[in-house]
């Protein structure tokens, strides 16, 4: 059953691999939501390919299942692979054609049109990923960047509902990365992207949404906000100078507090507070901090962590529930 | 962003879905490269060179051993005999290395290089990816490596003739000669689906194509049910010469047996292949 109005376009139950004595993926459940830039994350040798060549009929799954817009993985791959477009890690495309003649024989395995349509496609595509000058280069002499430029174009020829873009910046230098982000943030309104990085930096940027992957299994996923609010639910900042030695205990008499840490450097010292009450903190905690005279507040935030600290966190501590 | 794109949907047999563009592919990196005049230089050149010295160099002629001359029926049958030796019996082992070399980087190229994993992650059926492959480089090998020599062949004994060769008898030469190449055709494709080095795939088809000959002598049921003997009956076919029926129709009836066994294990192969 097709359902083009699904919620989401991606989703496995219990997933798994295995090569030999070695279990690649220990039964992943995921869940990508359609129009979402989706970065799929993980340590190297988390499953990360291995997942997405599963999701592409490239490889066959051990145990469990997966369907893309409701259609199954194994049974409907080719009805799957008309609707969507992938780029390989490595991207390798046929050499002696040039760049044009690659998408227009990328073009012929999705549809038939005159020559004409045909190439107005590919020159769009071309000028989508910034190659409209070496469109009629053979493209042996093309750069890494230039190559998964043309892979991202290849991979859009025929608008496609779902990007499948393995590391898709990972081998270029920060403008090439730049280039490839730029990309996928243009074609955000008209496909579904899922990509696998370990590049937070560009994970934090662009997606929406992300699943964290390691030893072959999914520790954590969700909306980027959640990720990145931390797994200790909403936590403040404080920075205070002058501070009362009994301060820390002060705020820990508060109900809706749950934990604090406590670092001083310099004459400031630093409270990261826990709360249960987000409202009544910002309600409250600067005005506790404000009513001894003779305290200065230097800095008072909530706290947001950085995907960088989560994913270390995550894959270090190996199981988190988001 | 979307151009207004007046599309048709693809109009192909769901098990062979993408086969036309691909075939179209594998064609092109024949025929639209300069693969295919090299090919149909060095062919016809190497076979079409040493038939030209045994048919027209009078010192081939001078040595001929006069009782071998006289069972021809005169030094023009006898030259002509030869000359259909050089081509089906040399040319046929010569084109069977031709081919091992040129198809062995077929499949093994594109698993290597990551283009297999590409292609076969479009709306490709993997029987089309493989029949592709098999249509496209036997059409181009049957055209340049088996077509060109054969025609400058029939054209060199006719010259030497003096009249036309005998179509029929030589027709069926040039069809043992095109088994025994799409022997080595489908074992090198079916060896690129089962190795991943060129190693084995080389020296399997090497092997059996320089060796097999000598294997059979050894071991003469072995030339009944492989194609070693197959160069031997093309020149016998070809002089309209005469030999027993097994002789001739088991190593034929046993070359098609086996391409289409190499056919099926290639694409089993390809079924399971994972990437």
């Amino acid at each position: 059953m097709v359902l083009s109005d699904q919620v989401n376009v991606i989703e496995t139950r219990q997933l798994g691999k295995t090569f030999g004595a070695v279990q690649a993926l220990k039964g992943i459940d995921l869940q990508v939501p359609r129009n979402s830039i989706f970065g799929f994350l993980g340590p190297n040798g988390a499953g990360k390919t291995t997942t997405m060549k599963i999701l592409l009929g490239l490889a066959h799954p051990s145990s469990g299942s997966g369907t893309i817009f409701g259609l199954d993985v194994v049974r409907e791959s080719i009805a799957i692979r008309e609707r969507i477009g992938y780029l390989p890690q490595q991207p390798r495309f046929i050499d002696y054609m040039t760049a044009r003649e690659n998408l227009e024989f990328a073009a012929r395995f999705f549809f038939r049109a005159p020559s004409a349509s045909v190439r107005a496609r590919c020159d769009e595509m071309l000028e989508l990923v910034g190659l409209t000058e070496k469109a009629d280069r053979p493209i042996r002499g093309f750069s890494g960047g230039e190559k998964q430029r043309l892979g991202i174009a290849l991979a859009q020829i025929h608008s496609p509902e779902l990007l499948i873009l393995d590391e898709p910046a990972a081998a270029l230098d920060p403008l090439g990365r730049q280039a490839v982000l730029e990309i996928m943030e243009r074609l955000r309104h008209q496909a579904t992207i899922f990509y696998s990085t370990h590049i937070l930096d560009d994970v934090q940027r662009v997606s929406d949404a992300v699943a964290i992957l390691n030893h072959g299994q999914v520790v954590a996923s969700g909306p980027i906000e959640q990720i990145l609010s931390g797994k200790d639910g909403a936590v403040y900042t404080l920075t205070l100078r002058n501070a009362p030695p009994n301060f820390a205990a002060r705020l820990e008499s508060l109900p809706w507090v749950t934990h604090i840490r406590l670092s001083e450097q310099n004459g400031h010292a630093t409270y990261l507070v826990n709360v249960a009450d987000e409202t009544a903190a910002e309600a409250e905690l600067l005005r506790c901090a404000l009513a001894d005279p003779a305290v200065t507040v230097t800095h008072f935030s909530r706290k947001k962590y950085e995907l960088e600290e989560v994913f270390m966190e995550i894959v270090r501590g190996d199981s988190h529930d988001f | 962003m979307t151009s207004n794109l007046q599309v048709r949907p693809m109009a192909e047999w769901s098990r062979l879905r993408g086969f036309a563009n691909l075939f179209h592919k594998e064609s092109r990196a024949w025929w639209g490269t300069r693969r295919w005049w090299l090919n149909a230089m060095i062919w016809p050149g190497l076979i079409g060179g040493l038939m030209v010295n045994i048919l027209f160099v009078p010192t081939f002629a001078s040595v001929a051993n006069p009782a071998e001359v006289e069972r021809a029926g005169g030094l023009t049958g006898y030259l002509a005999q030869m000359g259909t030796g050089v081509l089906f019996e040399f040319g046929a082992v010569a084109l069977a290395i031709g081919v091992i070399v040129l198809i062995q980087d077929v499949i093994l190229g594109e698993r290597q290089s990551g283009l297999m994993e590409w292609l076969l992650s479009q709306p490709v059926t993997r029987p089309a990816y493989l029949l592709a492959k098999l249509t496209a480089n036997s059409l181009a090998v049957l055209v340049l490596l088996v077509g060109l020599p054969a025609s400058l062949g029939y054209g060199l004994l006719s010259i030497r003739l003096g009249a036309a060769f005998p179509v029929w008898p030589f027709l069926m030469g040039v069809g043992a000669m095109i088994l025994h190449t799409l022997f080595y055709l489908t074992l090198t494709l079916a060896l690129g689906t089962i190795f991943s080095s060129r190693a084995p795939i080389l020296g399997l088809g090497l092997g059996s194509a320089l060796g097999g000959a000598l294997l059979g002598s050894l071991f003469k049921p072995l030339l009944y049910v492989t194609p070693w003997m197959l160069p031997k009956v093309a020149a016998l076919l070809a002089n309209s010469q005469a030999a027993p029926p097994a002789v001739l129709w088991a190593p034929l009836t046993a070359a098609f047996i086996w391409c289409v066994i190499f056919s099926g294990v290639a694409l089993l192969r390809m079924e399971r292949m994972e990437f």
